[in-house]
């Protein structure tokens, strides 16, 4: 009798857990999002901003998408058949998906759009090994490709600029104008420039069913909230205050004094996205004694990375000179940078530097700033003259993507690569993209990682990027760093990731 | 009168062309463009040559210099490069917040500091008159955007009385209206109150001292008659001077106060605008900014005559 009663409690126990998080979950309510910026276009293809991805995510997207380890799984595919030449890849579409503007999506829609993103995409280059794309099947999508490409998948499924499915005829419209019209678990209200966008839950979305629950950027995108205003509040201040009152539920980016004070308030969570980025510091390679390996092993070896990240980023840093993230299969968990000021010393009185003034650019925003002064401070103590040059965005990255603006040293955040993995990481230094000056090992390094598909040997080859940045000195991986985020307690079951993901989250 | 309106008119045309001409020249100065607002620090040189030339920003700088002004002459303010709709477009739909915000300060601004100004001539050399005087003091050196982030932490966050910010539109709901634009109205007021106090006190000062005043107390006129009807009424030149200065001074203080409370008006559109190097849109504004600065101060001069029969517009 008594055991039978411990099985009914058990079974009374279980059902309970079972159902619980199930009841937990509510439709309804209103989330207003604080983000920093406007995004520059609603047309997904047009821009690779992050302040677009907020947004377009939630609206748009992609066959294949990354899971929460950033693993490409299939999203609008339901799967992929690869030919034993590693050059045709038939995708076979989930049925049934809606557009927003109540069309079903289908063959037409897939290639227009990777038609569209070949011809002007943000990061057109990510799909240039497509050779022709194809309509095959009521339901299937071929596409070729010019030589194999081991990284195909994860290109196709990059966030950064993704390459979103949409109607074919907005993919007819010239880059820029398309209509927000996607196929994800949440459609266009407004978009009020300098304001806010905001997006309501699109009722005839259908979760991808080979998921149960949300799972990165693919996974089961369930949408229970009514709406979602992404709100622009360029003030961090104003972005406090704003949480603070209960005007906004999520504050995406929080400074450390804020986040400390409100650590201990029952009315909030502070959440800290880390990984988010690496804090890279860039030579210019084209001109100055940025050519001198010399020169730049001395950098590398006079700066103390902890120091300034600790200042740049107080409790919200990892030191990790890995090119990808922690967690990563690719991740090397390489040896960390040594400040060792003699060699640096040393190596300084080998090089052509001869005192003259360098330019480090910084764009304003704080921890850029805070981490520019503190390495200026450290290279001083080896005889390195550096004077910061801060400016907005558009001006430092102005100066930046060239190689002949008189700039020496650059840092700034490089987030999304190294989450997508390890080719993306290193896109960014092949023909010299980074550092404006060819490195031909990289670049012949790059080309292979592209047409190895044994994972073991895409390893090695990332391996040997990493290493050969880190003694050529290429450009310093400082570590990665991360966001402080502020969450309503109202707000449940939010997890940081690469965007504010609004799916898979409920107002209590 | 109407020849007045139409010489000021005509004189306000070298004036908008100086200011697009200055626009364009410091535009031309600053480094950036918006293409970079499309891109992630990983981008290429070359994807940033390509969003260039999709926008149109490869052409040299005078080429878009002419095209700009062949398009203004037509009517046409053009396109945002990043908004995806008309410049007039953006500014008309925030040129409602920008000016109820502007015109409420000013209403606060004008009978709040006229009151205090009166108040502290009437009773010169007391404790009212220092007190008034010092407060107006204050409220000129306090920054419009310190005193608005005080007030949010004070009023929106410690004491949670009115919202951080939060803009709703008038036609939306006006008692929201109200409710959301006093904080701003009150932090973009606080600088001209004191302006226009110390500015009627002293103009107060030096009518109350005139023949007149002493005749119209002689006559056995009652203080507040005496103080309001003759004093105040021949003060008010030099206070309605101040007015047509301070719906300048509004105008750029909003551009500030929209920033901190997050509201979505003009001044915000042209903050953006510049930090974006959207460029259309910055020069728009401008004109747009220097345009009402023009009508606002063709209105003053107008309401002299009004105020002052011996001001002969001709």
């Amino acid at each position: 009798m008594k055991l039978k009663f411990l099985h009914l409690a058990l079974a009374a126990a279980l059902a309970i857990g079972v159902a619980a998080p199930a009841a937990a979950q509510k439709k309804g309510g209103d989330v207003v999002v604080a983000i920093t910026n406007a995004p520059p276009s609603l047309d997904p293809h047009a821009t690779s901003a992050q302040a677009a991805r907020h947004v377009n995510l939630h609206m748009f997207e992609t066959l294949y998408a990354r899971d929460e380890g950033a693993k490409p799984v299939p999203d609008l595919a339901r799967s992929v058949a690869v030919s034993p030449d590693g050059l045709t890849y038939v995708f076979t579409l989930r049925s049934g998906v809606k557009f927003h503007n109540g069309k079903t999506m289908g063959p037409a829609d897939v290639v227009a759009s990777i038609e569209r993103y070949r011809k002007g995409g943000a990061s057109a280059s990510l799909i240039s090994a497509i050779d022709s794309v194809s309509a095959s099947g009521p339901d299937q999508v071929t596409i070729k490709l010019k030589t194999v490409q081991s990284t195909f998948l994860g290109n196709l499924s990059s966030p950064r600029a993704p390459i979103a499915i949409m109607p074919a005829e907005e993919a007819a419209k010239e880059m820029g104008k398309a209509s927000p019209i996607g196929t994800g678990p949440y459609k266009f209200v407004e978009y009020k420039p300098d304001s806010h966008v905001k997006l309501a839950r699109f009722e005839d979305y259908v979760p991808n069913p080979a998921y149960k629950e949300r799972d990165g950027f693919a996974g089961a995108k369930i949408a229970y909230l009514d709406t979602v205003t992404f709100r622009f509040i360029p003030e961090a201040g104003a972005r406090d205050a704003a949480t603070m009152t209960g005007q906004v539920q999520l504050n995406e980016t929080s400074d450390e004094a804020t986040a400390k004070r409100l650590k201990g308030n029952p009315n909030f969570t502070v959440m800290k996205a880390l990984p988010y980025a690496v804090q890279v510091l860039k030579f210019n390679m084209a001109q100055g004694p940025g050519t001198d390996l010399n020169f730049r092993r001395a950098i590398a070896q006079a700066i103390n990375a902890e120091e300034i990240l600790g200042t740049a980023y107080p409790d919200l840093y990892l030191m990790d000179q890995s090119w990808v993230y922690p967690g990563s299969p690719y991740h090397t968990g390489r040896a960390l940078l040594k400040q060792d000021v003699a060699a640096a010393k040393a190596s300084l009185a080998k090089s052509s530097y001869k005192g003259e003034k360098l330019i480090f650019i910084i764009d304003n925003i704080r921890p850029n700033v805070d981490a520019a002064t503190v390495f200026q401070q450290q290279v001083a103590a080896i005889g390195v003259n550096v004077e910061l040059k801060v400016g907005d965005w558009p001006t430092i990255s102005g100066i930046g993507l060239k190689s002949d603006q008189g700039w020496n040293f650059w840092t700034h955040g490089f987030g999304i690569e190294p989450y997508e993995g390890p080719a993306s990481a290193m896109s960014h230094w092949v023909k010299g993209q980074g550092q404006r000056k060819d490195d031909p090992v990289i670049d012949e390094l790059f080309a292979k990682l592209n047409g190895e598909m044994d994972v073991a040997v895409q390893k090695k080859l990332f391996a040997d990027f990493e290493n050969r940045m880190a003694d050529q000195a290429i450009a310093i991986n400082l570590g990665d760093y991360g966001l402080f985020q502020v969450v309503s307690n109202k707000l449940k079951n939010f997890k940081p990731y690469r965007i504010t993901r609004m799916w898979g989250v409920w107002l209590e | 009168m109407i020849r007045f309106i139409l010489r000021r008119l005509l004189a306000s045309i070298p004036v908008l062309l100086l200011v697009s001409l200055i626009t364009f020249g410091l535009l031309w100065l600053v480094p950036g463009d918006p293409a970079s607002m499309f891109l992630d620090a990983g981008a290429t040189a070359e994807a940033l040559d390509r969003v260039r030339r999709e926008m149109g920003l490869d052409q040299p700088f005078l080429v878009r210099m002419a095209q700009w002004y062949g398009r203004v002459l037509q009517g046409d303010l053009g396109q945002s490069l990043l908004l995806n709709r008309s410049v007039a477009g953006a500014i008309l739909e925030r040129l409602p917040v920008t000016l109820s915000l502007t015109a409420l300060a000013f209403v606060v601004s004008v009978m709040l500091g006229v009151a205090a100004g009166v108040l502290a001539a009437v009773r010169h050399g007391r404790l009212a008159d220092q007190g008034m005087m010092t407060l107006a003091l204050i409220g000129l050196s306090i920054p419009e955007f310190w005193l608005g982030l005080v007030l949010i932490w004070l009023i929106a966050v410690m004491v949670p009385i009115f919202p951080a910010g939060d803009y709703v539109a008038f036609a939306t709901d006006p008692w929201q209206w109200a409710y959301h634009i006093a904080l701003p109205t009150f932090s973009l007021a606080c600088v001209q109150m004191g302006f226009v106090a110390r500015m009627t006190r002293s103009s107060m000062l030096e009518v109350l001292g005139q023949d007149f005043i002493r005749t119209a107390r002689a006559k056995g006129l009652p203080e507040s008659y005496v103080v309001v009807r003759h004093g105040l009424h021949n003060a008010m030149v030099p206070i309605v001077t101040v007015m047509g200065i301070m719906v300048g001074a509004l105008l750029g203080g909003a551009v500030v106060t929209e920033q901190v409370f997050s509201i979505p008006g003009l001044g915000r559109l042209i903050i953006g605008a510049v930090l974006s190097r959207d460029f259309p849109v910055i020069q728009g504004g401008l004109l747009f900014l220097a345009l009402i600065y023009l009508a606002v101060n063709l209105a003053v001069d107008l309401l002299y005559a009004a105020i002052d029969p011996r001001v002969r517009l001709e």
